[in-house]
């Protein structure tokens, strides 16, 4: 067999973009295989002299998927900024909105992303491989899983007025209070979506005891995990420290958010535009570091509401108390997290604050700098405003939490693509694996325009003189 | 007829934004008032024009309660013409990484769950330019007023 480039490249407009190469060796099988995403940079330039106050409601923008992370985080790079930390019933309702943010982006993703993989098999066809495909293998759950990101999304709603892009927080707090009538319609839903998560996990459990050599050897890989966490080590999605910790599930670091430069740098590879974040201490790629669900989970001990720390506890059974370490298992920590996001829910609304009207802090004390850190759904997002006199940003620094996973996405495409491509022509059924790793860290790649067109995955099959030799289209 | 004029994009990405300049004209042309768009879907509405910025799959839901829809949206070099219409049916487009949902995929969510298939329009028109701003390019610009012609000529014949 002679030697051999394919290239996967769903076709998309402005973010969006990411290709995958596989180059092959003339045996037939991998060289290497590589992940190339673009990154935001047009968006920090854009928020370039404008007014701190303005920013959440601006880098929301970014993404459709998640915009309340980038709201939230951005929020609290501008109460850093200004000096005006909020008051307990501000931080607790965003917390709040937050919660309602991982649980419809979690839900979106594991029942109607992932889900399909799991439930109608990854060799299933592409075509019925989708939540219209699972919608006729099981009508009930799919309405389920339906109505569990409704639930997210209109905790999203009643406290930012919208479901997409929401004008709630602002530096120093929020702009609406709660009422009691919009905690019961929240508290209403909650039996009905704590059931449906739980047959989330019973899915992802039975699957992986069905699948466990799938699992064990689809894109294994040792790296080092990191996310906010309480005292305690406490799994922590709106505030906290970050913890970081080795493959052994060893603390390296603990450190204040704020200080994330110190630990953290990032490498470049000529062959892709987003740079790869890694623990400076180390070094690259020793110090690289995996973030979202499976991060949270490996770089933290417990977690703060009961049947979710039952669920982790099981979780981090399954290899001793170590980090779990298979790319899978990103679908199994999704949906303790999407446990946990829904207990805090009701844990936030039987907090007595939580229906205070003391949501705004107006005392300013400006500072040079500002930053936010929050949890989003697939993991770390840090935002960094430096600031002018005037209260214009004068340059802002984005780190969003598919950067960080960029060499864990890669690495993964590479070993799926070893272990699953070897020697053999190039099914379709083959580079559904390689789909899949990608998919299990539930990357943002397309959010910020949708237009008409089919966002096709093009695999290109290529000779060693770059002769196309096979073109198999998807979507 | 219960209708719903859905439209939607990222205003802030210029020309994928197309479908609001679409929506307010529309509403001029109806007579109706230009400065209203609604960003809610209202299942009790007889005649509902909406903007959002994505397709999501809880819209199922509320889609299920029209009798014909009309989508529109903006488009890139894939679609040939400037301006492209095209009478659309419940079939999902597989979208591979992405969170992507198209109209067709959407109708088929709602046919699955709701039992429900309402007749439904696809309207776009072609995107130059995808900065951020909300001013228009030229080129699209120019590419609204067919648009709501089309979408007019829809409401009218059907």
């Amino acid at each position: 067999m002679i030697a051999q480039k394919i290239t996967i490249e769903p076709v998309t407009r402005i973010e969006g973009h990411a290709k995958v190469t596989i180059r092959m060796n003339d045996d037939g099988t991998v060289n290497h295989a590589y992940l190339h995403v673009n990154e935001f940079r047009g968006f920090e330039k854009f928020c370039e002299g404008r007014m701190v106050f303005e920013m959440p409601l601006i880098t929301p923008r970014i993404c459709g998927i998640c915009p309340v992370s980038h709201h939230l985080a951005s929020a609290k790079a501008g109460d850093d900024a200004l000096g005006a930390p909020p008051p307990r019933p501000a931080a607790l309702l965003r917390e709040l909105m937050h919660m309602g943010q991982v649980v419809q982006s979690h839900g979106m993703h594991f029942f109607e992303l992932a889900g399909p993989d799991l439930i109608l098999g990854f060799d299933a066809d592409p075509a019925m491989r989708n939540v219209v495909g699972l919608l006729q293998a099981d009508p009930q759950l799919t309405l389920k899983a339906i109505n569990l990101r409704k639930w997210g999304q209109e905790i999203i709603r009643i406290l930012g007025g919208r479901r997409i892009h929401p004008s709630f927080a602002v530096p120093g707090g929020v702009n609406k209070a709660l009422t009691s009538q919009e905690r019961d319609l929240i508290l209403a839903g909650y039996d009905d979506v704590i059931a449906t998560i739980k047959i989330g996990l019973s899915i992802i459990k039975d699957w992986a005891e069905k699948n466990s050599e799938d699992i064990n050897k689809f894109a294994v890989l040792k790296s080092g995990y990191f996310g906010l966490v309480k005292p305690g080590n406490t799994l922590e999605l709106y505030d906290g420290m970050i913890r970081l910790v080795g493959s052994d599930g060893v603390e390296l670091e603990k450190f204040d958010p704020k200080k994330y430069l110190d630990y953290i740098a990032e490498h470049v590879e000529d062959w892709s535009y987003l740079k790869f974040p890694y623990y400076k201490k180390m070094g690259f790629p020793q110090g690289v570091y995996r973030v979202g669900p499976l991060g949270r989970c490996n770089a933290s001990d417990r977690i703060a509401t009961p049947l979710a720390n039952e669920e982790l506890q099981k979780f981090k059974a399954m290899n001793g108390g170590k980090p779990i370490e298979n790319t899978l298992h990103y679908h199994t920590a999704r949906l303790i997290e999407t446990l946990y996001a829904a207990e805090n829910v009701k844990v936030l609304l039987d907090d007595p604050d939580i229906m205070s009207k003391q949501i705004l802090n107006t005392c300013r004390d400006p500072k040079p700098q500002g930053i936010g850190v929050i949890e989003a759904p697939r993991g770390t997002l840090i935002h960094h405003y430096w600031m002018k006199d005037t209260g214009q940003v004068e340059r802002v620094n984005l780190i969003v939490s598919t950067g960080h996973n960029n060499w864990a996405m890669s690495e993964s495409v590479d070993s799926v693509a070893k272990t699953y491509i070897n020697g053999q022509e190039i099914r379709e059924g083959l580079l559904n694996r390689v789909e899949a790793a990608i998919r299990a860290h539930d990357p943002c790649l397309s959010c910020s325009t949708h237009a008409v067109g089919q966002m096709p995955m093009i695999v290109e099959v290529r000779d060693s003189s770059d002769n196309l030799v096979k073109t198999i289209t998807r979507g | 007829m219960k209708t719903l004029i859905f439209g939607y994009g990222n205003q802030d990405r210029q020309d994928d934004g197309v479908a609001w300049h679409v929506l307010l004209q529309l509403k001029q042309v109806l007579g109706l008032d230009p400065d209203v768009i609604d960003d809610e879907l209202d299942p009790y509405a007889d005649f509902q024009v909406v903007f959002q910025l994505q397709l999501v799959p809880e819209h199922a839901e509320v889609i299920a309660c029209f009798d014909r829809i009309c989508f529109v949206d903006a488009h890139t070099g894939s679609v040939l013409e400037d301006v492209h219409s095209e009478i659309i049916h419940p079939v999902f487009d597989y979208s591979p990484l992405t969170h992507h949902l198209t109209p067709p995929s959407l109708l088929a969510i709602t046919k699955n769950a709701y039992n429900k298939e309402p007749a439904a329009l696809l309207v776009s028109v072609r995107g130059y330019a995808f900065g951020f701003t909300r001013e228009l390019s030229i080129h699209t610009a120019q590419l609204v007023d067919v648009a709501v012609e089309k979408i007019h000529h829809w409401l009218k014949s059907t």
